[in-house]
């Protein structure tokens, strides 16, 4: 590859490709099926429609995300809550990983799955590329991608094509480049009072993850961050900087001017409210006293020091504590002190 | 000849040192768990109240909050 190089794959002229659709419909298609997915993947039973993954990969990419004990419903597990608050592009990727470690396990060659996917993230969105054009397994992908809303797949009188979204060529862009950020929605007030313009059944399920959600319109859903609400999160794993930088990414366009786009007395009550879950720290540890001389103390309390494992010492009375990962090393040495 | 003693080495601030103090001065002579008061911010403990005086302090911080009924 010398040369600059075209794309292997040109798009398909107008006069064989009927209508397609404008990019509002296109961004429209891939909005859906990517919510649709997330929400059957969080299994809340509230998806319209279900993609058609087969139950097996969908445990698959639920795998790090859900856990099922016996006879109960699948909970979210800590890296699932967190999933669900990260970025849009983030959450592609890491399905998309998924999808990719599993398919070496099918028998699919991965290099090739991973040059597909480079490939199709700089085609140009909105325009049509035959179906021909795809080797077998690409052809497989592509239908698994067209439920992720990747691609959307269209057929002609006698061809066939599909035609990438935002989402595929936004898979080759910066995960922090801001012009692909989607519109927020929340509008968050200092009297912790939330307001979210979303009808979005996904938008509810992650704002219940951390607000008391107290009505539910048509076009808005209202809400309240309280303590209580907050210790769920904090106990399901879900730490407040990450609630914090959801808020603040997700903020409405006419608070994201503002600065802060998000209040700090509710931003800093927050990260209050999860230090205050953690008041007291404790170390399995041993007491150390009696020493014969300062000489020994001073010496066991460098080593301790050394190791990373001197807790707290008091010179005066000759006493410390030490981390129990390194009692067997402090035995030992002071066995040796001892000769 | 060195002493060592096995235990949990307790780190917090001040109010909540007060409070485990209070706690291990309220349970009977057989329960008490505090091995040394180290200073006031630092307690050795017995190895294995960690659950007791966790669920004593998330019982103190329930009984200072107030839910509103729904």
């Amino acid at each position: 590859m010398i040369s600059g190089g075209i794309l292997p794959r040109e798009p398909m002229p107008q006069s064989v490709t009927a209508r397609l659709p404008t990019s509002e419909e296109l961004d429209a298609y891939a909005h859906e099926q990517w919510e649709c997915f997330l929400l059957q993947l969080i299994s809340s039973g509230q998806a319209e429609k279900s993609t058609s993954f087969s139950s097996s990969m969908m445990r698959i990419f639920q795998r790090g995300l859900l856990r099922q004990r016996d006879k109960e419903a699948p909970r979210l597990t800590e890296s699932g809550f967190q999933f669900l608050l990260m970025d849009t592009n983030a959450q592609l990727w890491y399905i998309i990983r998924e999808y990719i470690s599993n398919s070496e396990e099918q028998g699919v060659d991965q290099a090739d799955l991973i040059a597909f996917l480079l490939e199709l993230s700089f085609h140009t969105p909105g325009e049509a590329y035959s179906l021909d054009t795809l080797t077998d397994d690409q052809t497989t992908m592509i239908k698994d991608l067209a439920d992720l809303g990747l691609v959307k797949l269209q057929k002609g009188r006698k061809e066939s094509w599909f035609i990438p979204t935002k989402l595929a060529t936004n898979l080759s862009v910066s995960l922090t480049d801001s012009s692909s950020r989607k519109q927020g929605f929340v509008v968050v007030e200092t009297n912790f009072r939330m307001y979210a313009y979303s009808s979005s059944k996904l938008h509810c399920e992650i704002l219940r993850l951390f607000a008391r959600v107290e009505y539910q319109l048509p076009n808005l859903i209202v809400g309240a961050i309280t303590k209580e609400s907050l210790y769920n999160a904090f106990e399901n794993g879900i730490t407040a900087g990450q609630i914090v930088t959801f808020l603040q990414q997700n903020a409405h366009p006419r608070v994201a001017e503002k600065l802060p786009s998000v209040p700090e007395n509710v931003t800093d009550q927050i990260r209050l409210w999860e230090t205050d879950l953690n008041r007291v720290e404790m170390t399995p540890a041993h007491f150390y006293d009696e020493f014969p001389s300062r000489d020994v103390f001073e010496a066991a309390s460098d080593f301790a020091r050394m190791h990373n494992g001197l807790l707290w010492e008091d010179a005066k009375k000759m006493r410390m504590v030490v981390k129990a990962e390194i009692h067997m090393l402090m035995r030992e040495h002071l066995r040796g002190q001892n000769k | 000849m060195v002493n060592a003693t096995k235990g949990l080495f307790v780190s917090c601030d001040i109010p909540m040192a007060q409070f485990i103090v209070n706690l291990n001065a309220s349970l009977p002579a057989a329960h008490k768990f505090i091995i040394h008061v180290l200073d006031s911010t630092h307690f050795f403990v017995q190895p294995d109240v960690a659950g007791m005086i966790r669920s004593a302090i998330s019982e103190f911080r329930d009984q200072n909050s107030y839910e509103k009924p729904t």
